[in-house]
């Protein structure tokens, strides 16, 4: 084979180019809010400007409303100019939906559909879609409690399927798993607990393969893995259960440092400001560049305590959610700074998020308080209708919000 | 001289990347051209479990998308016969063939829906398809569905039959469709409503009948697969009248069960016990030598026989239950057909943690209840 110069530079530029793309396109900065809780699991977009008055049924600051078919009680997640959900509907809701919908207008761009494989059943409040996706910007994951876990492309198309309960047939929990899987360093990790095949593992992002499996305890486990990135710049994945909590390496799956630890099992941990919070004790709070054997632990406090939603941390504090008290704690000390009684809230599934100094946290009947987060108190600013269910947690992209309801999907911006 | 070298570096750079790129494209194309897509849909039809299976199958599915050989409808009516992972990879293929073609193709879908021998759920997708937005459409469909040949298609025909006011005539020819346990309740809810008594049990094909032995020892969840004397005489034959229980020497009991669901509850029988286990037996008659399902519902850890093989074990405990929860394929004989049971009792304390009951009953794969011999 001979090439000329010209061809020889027009091909290399082509081949570089080409690589160059394919790296932009696999890059997570391109998507807004990846995966469950957003960017770092933070569950903060501190510059966006969202509207603190919204009204579902007046249509206020409702930019789009899209139903889709079937249920869901996981979130959303958006990759560009797409926002990304899954449901399941049909018989046991074994029938089971990926849509991208346009940002700009709501409009269902594709969808993509499985049947469950693996056990679909759940609690009545819950649905096989509780799971919510996540993406690394070049494919998205979308997995579902029955265990069923697909890739595809930006386009849609099908790139791998997997029913991890064929390969594992004990795996599943009849009132339904939630666990959102994480995508990091070309591995998308699942966290399967429950009382038959317990596991977690690492499935290549490109073929699906299963690169490492750790067993788990076998227990019912609902919270979701969260990728912690190290001060030395590595990235680690941690994961907790009503047992323990360590950390793996993404790639090989190998355990950097482990511990016995009684964590909840609903609301997840993530890390902040070079400090790991878990939800157990309360809060507890360890020290990340102190990890040797494992990590240090700095405080815990169990007036922070969290029933179902993940915690976060906005400037010098952290907040959690107990039912319906959502309460303050010094980041640094783990003191307790304040606490609110969200007014009339009756339950909340929702993981809170935080637009500017914001606390926007929806309960299961639809409504959104939207807390104003101070130093020594929270003022609960609005009260907003939202007129549907909601108990997945908001995505936020630029100065919007993305509600997954259980039956559509809505668009919150200022007018 | 740093330049002459740099740009010598660059050369050396991009030849390796370029040799690279064509060495990798050169390897990936002819393994691809070794697949046609006939034989990568003959790939996806026949998937199971495994690392080797997934890779070989998006390597065939990026096959079919390069090649875009493949019709719509080809890929649909490969799910026929294919296995259960093989279908929900062609179902990816099919929705994304439908976005590029789709809508073309509405005769040929339509005509592919009618004909009940295609796959279920192949159709199922193809319904969607057809009445998205044609709310009329869709009932007009759904409105001669109630005996389709895909359950999912069948429940929903069912569900949508629901929502209007029917007589009595209506919903008896309903009940007949209905296979779905929650649509069967449903339905003889509503007869119930007009007068009209169903016996809900046998309606199900619930078990009623039950010979019950225990509590044996299950404390600390430990004895969930040791073999106690029951199991392996029943296996022989050769049931004793009387064994060594948890504390006590125990003896069967004899116990029938009227309750709509088809419960039997063995806490109220054996005053809660709990770290426990009973055996529960049976003898189911068939008519005829067929394929059957056995179904059950049950909150604690269990382990089901059927002439004398085991054909279920879930050692799982308090985490929500249904009728059907549990389901696996059984070969049933003519005549007497011997079932066994093992359920286990764990020691939660919790309140919700205090249920220990079983359903069980037969049915056909489409969940129509078979009978046992005269009930």
């Amino acid at each position: 084979m001979k090439f000329n110069n010209n061809s020889f530079y027009k091909t290399a530029l082509i081949a570089v180019g080409l690589i160059a793309a394919t790296f932009s396109q696999a890059s997570v900065a391109q998507a807004d809010w990846p995966m469950f809780r957003g960017p770092n699991a933070g569950s903060v977009a501190i510059h966006a400007k969202l509207p603190t008055q919204f009204d579902g049924k007046d249509k206020e600051n409702i930019a789009w409303r899209t139903e889709l078919p079937g249920r869901s009680v996981g979130g959303v997640i958006v990759v560009g100019d797409a926002a990304i959900t899954t449901s399941s509907s049909g018989m046991d809701q074994r029938r089971l939906h990926l849509f991208s919908v346009n940002t700009k207008d709501g409009e269902i761009r594709w969808q993509q559909e499985f049947v469950a494989r693996g056990r679909p059943f759940c609690h009545p409040t819950s649905a096989n879609a509780a799971p919510t996706p996540a993406s690394d910007g070049k494919y998205i994951f979308a997995f579902y409690s029955s265990n069923d876990l697909a890739c595809v492309d930006l386009e849609g198309n099908l790139v791998w399927y997997r029913s991890l309960s064929t390969d594992f047939p004990k795996a599943g929990n009849d009132v339904g798993m939630s666990s959102s899987p994480v995508v990091v360093e070309g591995v998308c990790v699942v966290q399967i607990e429950c009382q038959g095949d317990s596991f977690a593992a690492g499935l290549s992002a490109e073929d699906g393969t299963i690169l490492w499996k750790l067993d788990r305890p076998k227990q019912a486990n609902w919270s979701s893995p969260t990728i912690v990135k190290m001060l030395n710049g590595d990235q680690v994945v941690v994961m907790q259960s009503s047992e323990d909590l360590l950390a793996v390496s993404p790639k090989t799956g190998k355990i950097l440092w482990e511990m016995k630890l009684r964590c909840s099992s609903i609301p997840s941990s993530f890390a902040a400001e070079g400090r790991l919070f878990v939800p157990a004790g309360g809060l507890t709070a360890f020290d990340l560049s102190s990890v040797g054997a494992s990590p240090s632990k700095l405080w815990d406090n169990n007036k922070l305590s969290s029933n179902a939603c993940s915690p976060l941390v906005v400037g010098k504090s952290v907040y959690t959610i107990s039912r319906t008290v959502l309460a303050s704690g010094d980041l640094f000390s783990g003191e307790s700074k304040w606490q609110t009684r969200l007014p009339d809230a009756k339950s909340i599934w929702s993981s809170p998020v935080v637009a500017g100094n914001n606390l926007y946290v929806f309960g299961d009947d639809g409504r959104c308080f939207v807390v104003e987060l101070g130093d020594t108190e929270g003022t609960v600013v609005a009260t907003n209708e939202l007129g549907e269910a909601v108990l997945g947690s908001p995505a936020i992209s630029g100065n919007a919000m993305y509600v997954r309801g259980v039956s559509s999907l809505w668009k919150i911006a200022e007018k | 001289m740093i330049g002459r070298l740099n740009q010598r570096t660059i050369r050396c750079a991009i030849i390796g990347v370029v040799a690279f790129s064509v060495s990798t494209l050169i390897v990936n194309s002819s393994s691809l051209r070794a697949e046609t897509s006939e034989e990568s849909i003959k790939l996806l039809r026949s998937l199971t479990a495994g690392d080797d299976s997934t890779i070989a199958a998006a390597k065939a599915i990026k096959q079919l998308s390069q090649a875009n050989d493949i019709t719509l409808i080809q890929s649909l009516t490969a799910m026929k016969g294919a296995t259960p992972v093989g279908r929900n990879w062609l179902s990816g293929l099919a929705n994304s063939l439908y976005r590029k073609s789709g809508k073309s193709q509405t005769a040929e879908l339509g005509k592919f829906f009618a004909d009940q021998n295609q796959d279920g759920e192949a159709r199922y997708i193809v319904f969607q398809w057809l009445t998205s937005n044609k709310e009329t459409l869709r009932n007009e469909l759904l409105a001669n569905m109630k005996g389709d040949s895909s359950p999912e298609l069948r429940f929903l025909a069912i569900e949508e039959a629901m929502k209007d006011k029917l007589e009595k005539k209506e919903l008896s020819s309903l009940l007949e469709s209905a296979r779905h346990p929650s649509q069967v309740v449903s339905i003889i809810e509503k007869l119930k409503e007009l007068g009209e008594a169903v016996d809900q049990s046998r309606q199900l094909g619930f078990l009623p009948n039950w010979r019950l032995i225990g509590p044996f020892d299950h404390v600390g969840g430990l004895n969930f697969n040791k073999v106690f004397p029951v199991e392996s005489d029943w296996a022989n034959g050769a049931l004793k009248d009387e064994y060594q229980g948890k504390t006590e020497t125990v003896q069967w009991k004899e116990e029938v069960t009227n309750a709509p669901d088809g419960a039997v509850d063995l806490a109220a029988i054996y005053a809660n016990e709990k770290g426990c286990i009973i055996y529960a037996t049976t003898e189911f008659e068939s008519d005829k030598d067929q394929d059957a399902e056995v179904r059950l519902g049950c909150i604690n850890g269990n382990k089901i026989w059927v002439n004398g093989k085991l054909v279920m074990s879930n050692e799982v405990y308090h985490t929500g239950t249904q009728i059907d929860q549990y389901s696996e394929p059984i070969r049933l004989k003519a005549g007497e057909n011997q079932i066994l049971l093992k359920l286990c009792q764990n020691e939660q304390k919790d309140a919700w943690a205090q249920v220990f009951q079983f359903q069980l009953r037969i049915c056909d794969a489409t969940g129509k209840a078979i009978l046992t011999k005269g009930r």
